[in-house]
């Protein structure tokens, strides 16, 4: 029975040892494939968050074949609150990103050769939301009071009281991350988020809030960019015109029926845990950050010279020092046919 | 032996079923306490009352199978290889001793990278897919399986040892014949351990963009203010790792054969400096092969410059001869934020761990209450319990500490509580004999056997700290080292995120080596028998 017993052990932690250096060696060449990346025809476009209805145009592309059509196999990446957008785009795992003016211009400054090649988002989402009985509708109201946000957005705020001639000292910021919690528990007077996320929530649940686009106050910078490296402008380009193209009329079909691309958000991700409600709400709430007279005339995605000028000196009071190069026009000329 | 061996026999039939008693009636008290709790915050959107979690758990049953289906598949997965990587290097180093302090020392500087960074760097090194989420499973757990293997390896009386020796055999024969069932107590309490936290290491790897998983869902849920899908999924976590716990356990004293035996390991050979000298030496093969492995995967995997830092760059960004001094400053700045976190959390956690411990021992049958509570509280995710632990303590220094303070508890208190148990059968059966009193036995035989487990889990709880503050600053309080690791990686600032990683590994390997230090002269002067 000993005996018996002193065998098996030995012959498991034998077969342990090799199943660990067996999967070892499995998961290393597994890395090696997969990151050689897909084969001609295929590309992945690189979201800047987890699956929702924010994307809701891509997810239009995708499902009536506007890709496919074109020859183009596209996959679409997800996000998430670890997961910079940058180093796939730079690496060439995706061949388009969904970022910001900011981090583009920051990865810019880092060595990266991106172009923002179009700009899903005219106007920036950033507001400041807060409760009807205590609210913030201009940028005076933000003093003495308590701001809950994530540190990384304390440029954003600094400058948006630089633009109005207020004191940020006079705010007091809390660090607070993802949830509308701290509004709702009374910890903060005001939370500065995306008009399309927290307030969202909170009206789902029942919470009424008050918004103040920091947009409207000055703070003019694109969102939800896309970028993609100067060697896939080159030596990809009819790649990335049909990815464009799909996602410019992807978005258009998105404005004509937004509670249809809330539907097709929640259906193609069973996974993602995405109530129905929410993302009618908040399809509904970014039509008017996507589109204006401007994209109207021009096209969606698409900037005059008078936008780049305003980004150009908001970044600059961000602290960072950009060029009009780092806006490339003529990926979207082509799609437009201008 | 014979002694333990029938106090073995006596106690599951007594004493297990008064354990099940209390524990049932502990977890009752703990619902009930819950339930008012929840009942008494509502409307702040923090805690979600039990009868809340089982609705949203049947309400969402499907949605929640499978995100379970997903992130037990990947925890299960980086398990296998974390623990499977353990066994192995185990088994090297006790078949050829010469490398044991390199193979430790590697290990070490592995566990020490805090995860904050190195997660977004796992996603582009593995691409898409489950691979972070693997990843970071199997790091969670390698290390917590690993020192306890090796010492067990080297828990064998050197009698045994000597007849393999006569018999003409090697040290491999020693190691499959003598040391490898030697240890297996040793592994399963690893394991244990274990079980919680690849299923936390596979949730915070699905925050690197995986499409599906609890970890997904917990970020989703947070967002959407939906606390009882929030306290659904902290449930199910903490459900799941509590049976795996147990679960090993039982597993574990089948084929183990019980608590790990009581064996007297004579004191490792050689002075003081000898023994320095070999540290040293140690140490620095070490970090050699770490810097080969860094700098070789940069070449190996054609990792874009845009991402990678070579050791000759973080040489630039520390001694400042790259930017000046500018990264550098930034970096011992946010250091400075979170040690005032660190410290006392990991001090406090500590403290609790062993005081419980030392509880369950003095006040037989607590075990079955405090047990499934202190799992809980180390397997739910650290995005659930911060609103809470922030709501009750404040988002200053408190929620912080108290979150490091968790993280560090748990091993502590399984370590402790491994060792009180260890005390020698023989000594207790004299000190009952002469009718000691319960907390001289505690003071004069349990404590002493329990020291080497209790600075093992000391040694240990340095990194988990490091990993538990850097997370809590991360996802709460957006203050120190963690916050800046997590902006710089979407401000693709990769010097600030390389010099980070470095400084936080280099700062986590001397905590340890420091605790380390103080454990060998704590045992050489009260348990010298057990120094080795």
């Amino acid at each position: 029975m000993a005996e018996r017993r002193t065998l098996s052990r030995r012959t498991l932690i034998g077969a342990g040892i090799f199943g660990a250096v067996g999967i070892g060696a499995a998961t290393a060449v597994g890395v090696g494939v997969a990151n050689r990346g897909g084969g001609a025809g295929s590309a992945a476009l690189q979201l800047s968050w987890l699956h929702s209805v924010q994307f809701g145009g891509s997810y239009i592309a995708l499902d009536r074949g506007y890709w496919s059509e074109a020859g183009l196999d596209v996959s679409l990446l997800q996000g998430g609150p670890n997961a910079p957008v940058e180093p796939p785009v730079v690496s060439g795992q995706a061949l388009v990103g969904v970022s910001a003016v900011d981090f583009a211009a920051a990865a810019v400054a880092e060595g990266a050769t991106f172009k923002i090649i179009g700009a899903a988002m005219q106007n920036n989402p950033t507001v400041i939301a807060s409760l009807p009985d205590n609210p913030v509708n201009e940028p005076g109201d933000l003093l003495g009071k308590r701001i809950g946000m994530a540190l990384a957005n304390v440029p954003a705020l600094e400058t948006l009281c630089t633009l109005n001639n207020i004191d940020v000292n006079e705010i007091e910021i809390v660090p607070t991350q993802y949830t509308a919690q701290p509004l709702t528990s009374g910890e903060v007077d005001c939370l500065l988020c995306w008009e399309t996320d927290l307030p969202v929530a909170m009206e789902v649940q029942g919470v009424e809030s008050v918004t103040m686009l920091m947009a409207d106050f000055g703070f003019t910078l694109q969102s939800q960019t896309y970028i993609a490296t100067e060697e896939s402008l080159r030596d990809r380009r009819d790649e990335v015109v049909a990815m464009m193209a799909g996602e410019v009329r992807g978005w258009e079909e998105y404005r004509r029926d937004t509670d249809a691309a809330a539907a097709l958000s929640v259906e193609m991700f069973p996974d993602a845990g995405l109530d129905l409600e929410t993302q009618r709400l908040q399809a509904a709430r970014q039509v008017p950050l996507m589109f204006s007279e401007l994209t109207d005339e021009i096209g969606f995605g698409f900037w005059n010279d008078d936008v780049i000028a305003s980004n150009i000196e908001t970044l600059a009071l961000l602290g960072q020092t950009v060029t009009p190069d780092l806006w490339d026009t003529s990926i979207l000329e082509e799609v437009h046919g201008s | 032996m014979s002694a333990g061996a029938t106090a073995r026999i006596r106690r599951p039939i007594t004493a297990a079923r008064r354990d099940a008693a209390i524990g049932t009636v502990g977890v009752v008290i703990a619902l009930v306490v819950w339930e008012l709790a929840a009942r008494a915050l509502e409307g702040g959107f923090a805690l979600a009352a039990p009868t809340a979690v089982v609705a949203s758990i049947v309400d969402n049953a499907g949605l929640l199978g499978r995100a379970l289906a997903a992130t037990g598949t990947t925890a299960l997965l980086g398990f296998v290889i974390g623990n499977g990587a353990a066994v192995a290097l185990g088994a090297l180093a006790a078949a050829w001793p010469r490398s044991e302090r390199t193979i430790t020392g590697l290990a070490l500087i592995v566990v020490c990278l805090p995860l904050v960074a190195t997660a977004p760097l796992l996603r582009v090194l593995l691409g898409q897919g489950d691979g972070p989420s693997i990843a970071l499973a199997a790091l969670s757990v390698y290390y917590t399986t690993l020192i306890p293997l090796l010492v067990g390896l080297r828990a064998v009386p050197s009698t045994w040892l000597d007849l393999v020796q006569v018999a003409g055999r090697g040290p491999l024969t020693a190691l499959v014949t003598v040391r490898a069932r030697a240890s297996l107590p040793y592994l399963a309490a690893g394991l244990q351990i274990a079980a919680p936290a690849a299923f936390l290491g596979a949730m915070v790897g699905e925050f690197t963009g995986a499409e599906r998983g609890l970890g997904v869902l917990t970020i989703r849920a947070a967002r959407d203010l939906d606390v009882d899908l929030t306290w659904a999924l902290a449930t199910i976590a903490a459900v799941i790792s509590m049976a795996a716990y147990g679960l090993i356990g039982i597993i574990a004293r089948r084929l183990a054969g019980g608590e790990p035996p009581t064996i007297l390991a004579a004191p490792r050979l050689g002075s003081g400096r000898g023994r320095l000298r070999a540290t040293l030496v140690g140490a620095g093969s070490a970090v050699i092969a770490a810097i080969v492995l860094w700098w070789g995967g940069i070449v190996a995997f054609d990792i874009t410059p845009f991402v990678a830092r070579t050791p000759i760059d973080v040489i630039g960004i520390v001694t400042g001869t790259r930017d000046g001094g500018e990264t550098r400053d930034a970096l011992l700045g946010a250091l400075a934020e979170t040690a005032v976190f660190v410290v006392p959390g990991y001090l406090a956690g500590l403290l609790a761990g062993l005081a419980l411990a030392i509880l369950v021992v003095l006040v037989p049958g607590t075990t079955g209450a405090v047990m499934p509570i202190a799992i809980a509280l180390r397997s739910v995710p650290i995005v659930t319990t911060v609103p809470l632990i922030v709501l009750l303590l404040g988002r200053g220094p408190v929620g912080a500490i108290a979150i490091t303070a968790v993280m560090v508890f748990f091993p502590t208190l399984v370590a402790c509580l491994h060792g009180l148990r260890r005390a020698p059968g023989q000594v207790l059966d004299v000190m009952k004999v002469y009718a000691t009193p319960a907390w001289r036995v505690l003071l004069q035989a349990r404590i002493p056997a329990m020291l080497p487990a209790f600075f093992a889990a000391a040694r240990m709880g340095v990194p988990a700290a490091v990993l538990a503050v850097t997370a809590a600053e991360w996802l709460a309080t957006g203050t120190g080292i963690g916050a800046l690791m997590a902006l710089s990686a979407s401000l693709s600032d990769y010097d600030v995120l390389a010099g980070a990683v470095v400084i936080v590994t280099v700062i986590s390997a001397v905590g340890y080596a420091l605790v380390g230090a103080i454990e060998t002269r704590v045992l050489a002067r009260y348990a010298p028998e057990q120094s080795g």
